[in-house]
């Protein structure tokens, strides 16, 4: 049992209960945004929701488990403080990223929608 | 010694790929009947047979692939195996097997809306000449 395995032990649930989080509450949130754009077919709209919830998931959780391989070696507690924080800070800009795209995404589409809404 | 950590590897490995891959393609093509009915205008029959010939289909492109990257390289072997390789190595194949699936299940989900998309506009046009003969 070196330092870098505990670091993983460490950091994995961390990871993976932010990514499960995160995920969760744009499942919650986006099934208004779906049901937008999918005009008066909610089960389609569920249908999908959950697809994308499954492709967030394995696509986020497998990123976070594959940075696992690409570790510096830890040596001491100071160490592995730091390459947690480094690590975990990271992972969870990039998130943070996909996230503000996905808002840009629905602001696009919406705007887009919206003035042939009114024509119409 | 180091081979038979290398078994463990493959044997903690394979019972997750298989399972992820069955939980995936059950969930994408329980949705996707609906898709299916849709795109099919109905047709039931029709319908739910091209869904199982997509599952199995699925299922035999994800499992193959997961074989394929199953073996671990000779690389990592020269060095010795210690426990943190082993997980390191564990963590790669399990992840870039789940980014892969993930990416097969967008792809499914992208080829389902375009067949609806496709059927939606195909539908809209014989109503256009049935609006002029009735003028």
């Amino acid at each position: 049992m070196n330092f870098n395995i505990i670091s993983y032990c460490i950091y994995i649930p961390i990871i993976f209960f932010i990514t499960l989080k995160i995920g969760w509450i744009l499942y919650k949130n986006g099934e208004v945004f779906l049901c937008d754009m999918f005009t008066n077919d909610v089960e389609l709209v569920k249908n999908l929701n959950k697809l994308l919830l499954i492709g967030y998931y394995l696509i986020n959780l497998g990123a976070a488990t594959l940075t696992i391989t690409y570790w510096d070696t830890v040596e001491n507690v100071v160490e592995m403080l730091n390459t947690l924080a480094t690590v975990l800070g990271k992972t969870i800009i990039v998130l943070a990223l996909l996230h503000f795209n996905n808002i840009f995404w629905i602001i696009l589409l919406n705007r887009k929608k919206q003035p042939v809404a009114t024509l119409k | 010694m180091e081979t038979s950590k290398i078994i463990i590897a493959y044997f903690v490995y394979l019972p997750i790929v298989i399972g992820l891959t069955i939980f995936v393609s059950k969930k994408l093509f329980e949705s996707g009947k609906s898709f299916m009915i849709e795109i099919f205008r109905g047709q039931e029959n029709i319908a739910l047979a091209t869904n199982k010939l997509f599952e199995v289909g699925f299922y035999l492109i994800n499992i193959g692939m997961g074989l394929i990257l199953m073996k671990i390289s000779e690389r990592s072997v020269t060095y010795g195996i210690s426990n943190q390789i082993l997980i390191e190595v564990m963590g790669l194949k399990i992840g870039s097997f789940s980014i892969y699936l993930g990416v097969m299940l967008l792809l499914n989900l992208y080829l389902f809306l375009r067949g609806r998309k496709v059927t939606r506009s195909t539908q809209k046009t014989p109503e256009v000449p049935s609006f002029s003969m009735k003028k």
